[in-house]
């Protein structure tokens, strides 16, 4: 991924949401990677609730329960994410799928800059 | 607020234990009154009753307390009424709902510490543009010994920057292709972290420089965004003290 423009895509679905018996976020991250996408961070929230108006929270203590709110948020080129839209659309069967405008000021790992 | 006058009263009767999206119906039907301004409501349970289906229910018998009757009551003037009807219809779903024309003789009144607070905290909210900025780091990244996370919000802090928010991630994979992610009992340290940023654009890149230094590996985006920004208001905290001793 170059410095500069690209674009920041945010799905946001429940935490027990499957997709062939593994949970979505993960799912969602393996394609990221078989892609070849620059990253993908899932992230777990405390309360929320979307498309289907249910409150999702995650009741017990020790959070053993789920059905918390989950949002993967990925960062690539456009034609980058563009390609990964399709598998989502079929992956992500209730939901919210945003893409933003983001630039790019730092992508670096510690051998040094990858493009 | 609701003045002294004609209105309507209106009443919704709904069951103890009907259900609205994983939430009791009443407790619903409240929160949408309270949040769309509602200037008040009650909830009173019945001891006993029956509905449409012609099925007593009642605290009478051994089974304790079974979908006892429960009525939703509140006045409002009759366009707030009409605005909020076609979403109570929904809500109420097998209930009852009944509109009844009412003189207000005398409304109730917030308390003046309340009516002040609300008025100083309207005063304080400002709006413009501003830049986000997000960092993606892993949470065992260290910069000079510490854990970069808390590192980065030192820095902003020492560079007055507006506020930052850590996120912590439960699974993530970044520039050097690494799985990060919580283990069992959330005992792992290499869960991914996102920093969320927001000031104005100058602001973020004079600490540029300072970022560059301190994140050896990650993702820095910055993205446009509008502010709605509420503040507390210290001095007007100070005054109100002041004037009440």
């Amino acid at each position: 991924m170059k410095l500069g423009l690209a674009k920041m895509l945010r799905i946001h679905f429940g935490e027990d949401d499957k997709w062939k018996d593994t949970p979505l976020y993960r799912a969602i991250v393996e394609k990221c990677r078989e892609l070849d996408i620059a990253g993908a961070t899932v992230f777990r929230g405390i309360e929320g609730y979307g498309a289907s108006t249910l409150i999702r929270k995650p009741h017990h203590l020790l959070s053993f329960s789920h059905d918390a709110p989950v949002m993967v948020s990925v960062v690539d080129s456009d034609e980058k994410i563009k390609k990964l839209l399709p598998h989502l659309d079929e992956m992500v069967a209730e939901g919210l799928i945003a893409i933003s405008e983001v630039e790019v000021i730092k992508y670096v790992h510690q051998n040094g800059v990858r493009s | 607020m609701l003045k002294s006058g004609p209105a309507k009263k209106v009443s919704i009767y709904v069951g103890e234990d009907h259900q609205y999206h994983g939430q009791s119906l009443y407790a619903a039907i409240l929160d949408f009154l309270f949040y769309r301004g509602i200037s008040g409501a009650s909830v009173v349970r019945g001891i006993a009753g029956f509905g449409a289906d012609h099925h007593m229910h009642t605290m009478r018998i051994e089974r304790l307390t079974e979908n006892l009757p429960i009525k939703i009551e509140f006045v409002e003037s009759a366009e707030k009424v009409e605005e909020l009807l076609p979403k109570l219809r929904q809500l109420a779903g097998t209930g009852l709902i009944e509109v009844q024309d009412t003189l207000v003789v005398k409304p109730s009144e917030e308390s003046a510490e309340h009516a002040a607070k609300e008025a100083a905290a309207v005063s304080l909210k400002s709006e413009g543009k501003a830049k986000l900025m997000r960092i993606f780091i892993g949470e065992n990244d260290k910069w000079h010994e510490k854990p970069l996370h808390k590192a980065l919000v030192e820095a902003m802090r020492a560079n007055d920057i507006a506020g930052v928010t850590v996120y912590q991630g439960i699974l993530g994979y970044g520039a050097n292709r690494r799985i990060h992610k919580e283990g069992a009992l959330h005992l792992s340290h290499d869960r991914p972290i996102m920093l969320s940023v927001v000031d104005d654009e100058a602001k973020l890149r004079a600490f540029f420089p300072m970022l560059d230094g301190m994140v050896q590996q990650g993702l820095v985006v910055l993205s446009d965004v509008d502010v709605i920004k509420y503040t507390h208001d210290y001095a007007g905290e100070e005054r109100r003290k002041k004037a009440r001793p």
